[in-house]
């Protein structure tokens, strides 16, 4: 029978993902990146948090910096505790003792100093200049597998920092049990932090590249989702019932709605009514079927005021607790970050009901557009598996066109709904249209749909005139 | 005066080591709390300064085991601690005076003077 081997947890959001659970307990780590990448952040906050569940760590320093001047800059992070300091987190400089005696004499001060704490984690902060002395009496190589197996022997993880990039093919790399690399990259005139587990003894990581920020709480690591969901968290369990669209006119062309845990996209050009189809959407919510508003345009406040322009009570949703909204605007994102954000959304409320305006919001955060369409699948196969129904909107670029530009293939192929909205210029005047392309298991009417926004809402009229060109906003009428 | 500096980071060390040396005293070095203790034992210094937080034994501890020592109890002992000035200051029986870090380092100087002022 295969084991899973005792873990240690490394208290930083996202990291245990990546690492399989967290760090093999009593295993050694290689952490390296340049300098201002964020190894003594990730390497003090690790210690907190090991310090927080009643362990003792030891902090051990090869730096010229003084100890005065970490604590200082960890003392503007949330995580630091100065309490700690000398009790369960002790830090010591082994500088001189390294400088006076060797490597040699570093090992047995650790081996003493971890038996005299009782350790459970030891940071080793700068290994490259250990490294500068190597060359007196041990070599790097022999002082990490010493240091490991002392602090095996008696169950401590171990974290050696360092600024060098150590080589897939350096004896160091050789002797730990997993090696994780900070990155900070330029991508166009951003800075884009990404780390990656190269190593992993005795645990299945989340290979390549995951984003990671540093804010005021530490750090936080966002696991690719493709990768971190490969397979959806819970099984889908699909509901056959369709779900009210809150549109009037919608729920007879359909089939009775949307179906349950499906995902719709809406495509039209800028102005043609797809946030007035979400906020009706949303405006069909309850208690049993909460609703969320995921979009990176209007604020809570502008979409207020829409809303009442509709005739739509969204304040009294949201004041009971219905319906809330999560506006990111369109900045710099992180792809992940947003995903998970929504995950965390509609699962502290169970939300049934969700309208992300617009996918395109996803797709400006992708530093990588070619994970889209994985990141794509992960993310709707998820919010599927969560029982949520979803409509997201995609602009399309052109008012009036004669091609209609939806997102990738491969992207449409996993939403389960097509719907089109736009402006129609008919005989001198404009009106609005929806059409209904692709609805998933459930017969409707195919027809153009001539829709109106008003004051109460917005809602199906009835099938658009006779014309041909409807779908590229220029239509004929077709004469009797 | 003869000083015994008892001190892991070696930035701190250094400048402590300087500084007093400048002001014309005898200064011994030591990178953590055993070292100091040997040192302590074998030149019977009129002055220890320590740091708290050190490997294999903490400013806490070498303050204990000279007060426990009959022959080196009454050295007087200056510590000089990033975090845990209170928890020395409760101890006023072990330290004679503490200095969080930051310190300027004159009324380092100006303290130790007064001390052998008082001690002459």
């Amino acid at each position: 029978m295969t084991q899973i081997l005792p873990r240690f947890s490394t208290g930083i959001p996202g990291l245990d993902t990546v690492f399989g659970g967290g760090f093999v307990e009593g295993a050694s780590y290689i952490v390296q990146g340049h300098p201002g990448a964020g190894k003594t952040i990730l390497a003090n906050q690790i210690a907190f948090a090991t310090a927080a569940a009643g362990r003792n760590v030891l902090y051990v320093t090869l730096l010229a910096e003084t100890h005065d001047r970490l604590f200082q800059s960890l003392s503007t992070l949330s995580f630091f505790e100065k309490e700690r300091l000398g009790s369960n987190i002790v830090y010591v400089s082994v500088f001189q003792t390294l400088s006076k005696e060797g490597l040699g004499a570093v090992v047995d001060l650790l081996r003493k100093e971890t038996k005299r704490q009782s350790a459970s984690l030891i940071v080793f902060d700068g290994l490259l200049n250990a490294r500068d002395r190597a060359e007196t009496d041990l070599d790097v190589k022999t002082f990490v597998a010493e240091v490991q197996s002392q602090a095996a022997f008696v169950g401590c993880t171990v974290l050696f920092l360092t600024s060098a990039g150590v080589q897939d093919e350096s004896p160091e790399h050789t002797m730990v049990d997993g090696v994780l690399e900070l990155h900070e990259e330029l991508v166009g005139v951003r800075t884009v932090r990404r780390l990656r587990p190269r190593k992993s003894r005795g645990s299945a990581a989340l290979g390549g590249y995951h984003q990671y920020e540093i804010s005021g709480d530490g750090v936080s690591v966002f696991p690719r989702i493709e990768a971190a969901f490969h397979t959806p968290s819970a099984t889908d369990n699909p509901d056959p019932r369709p779900l009210r669209s809150g549109i009037e006119g919608f729920d007879e062309i359909t089939g009775g709605g949307l179906p349950q845990g499906s995902i719709t996209l809406l495509i039209g050009p800028s102005g043609c009514g797809k946030t007035s189809f979400g906020l009706n959407f949303l405006s069909a919510a309850s208690p049993e079927e909460p609703g969320l508003h995921f979009g990176f345009y209007e604020s809570r406040d502008r979409l207020l005021i829409k809303a009442k322009a509709l005739g739509l009570d969204l304040q009294g949703h949201i004041e009971r607790g219905e319906v809330d909204i999560l506006w990111q605007p369109l900045t710099e994102n992180l792809l992940d970050k947003l995903a998970y954000r929504l995950f965390d959304a509609v699962s502290a409320r169970g939300v049934k009901r969700l309208f992300i305006d617009s996918l395109g919001g996803f797709e400006r955060a992708a530093v990588h557009p070619r994970r889209l369409v994985e990141f794509f699948a992960a993310l709707t196969n998820e919010l599927r598996a969560m029982g949520v129904t979803a409509v997201g909107t995609w602009e399309l670029r052109d008012l009036f066109a004669s091609g209609v530009a939806a997102p990738g293939p491969e992207i449409s192929s996993l939403l389960d709904n097509l719907i089109m909205m736009r402006q129609v210029e008919i005989r001198s005047e404009y009106k609005r249209v929806m059409s209904v392309l692709k609805i998933r298991d459930q017969s409707f009417q195919a027809a153009p749909q001539e829709i109106h926004i008003d004051g109460r809402g917005l809602a199906i009229k009835g099938p658009f005139q006779p014309a041909t060109g409807i779908s590229t906003g220029l239509a004929k009428p077709l004469e009797a | 005066m003869k000083i015994v500096v008892a001190e892991d980071e070696f930035l701190i060390a250094d400048l402590l080591v300087v500084s007093l040396e400048e002001a014309g005293h005898e200064v011994h070095d030591a990178a953590h709390g055993a070292d100091a203790l040997k040192l302590v034992r074998s030149l019977q210094p009129d002055l220890v300064i320590t740091d708290f937080m050190m490997p294999l034994m903490t400013g806490l501890e070498l303050a204990e085991a000279m007060k426990a020592d009959s022959a080196l109890q009454a050295i007087p002992i200056i510590l000089v601690s990033g975090a845990q000035g209170a928890i020395a200051r409760s101890r006023a029986d072990l330290f004679d005076l503490v200095f969080d870090k930051p310190y300027a380092m004159e009324r380092l100087l100006t303290a130790v003077s007064e001390l052998r002022g008082e001690r002459l």
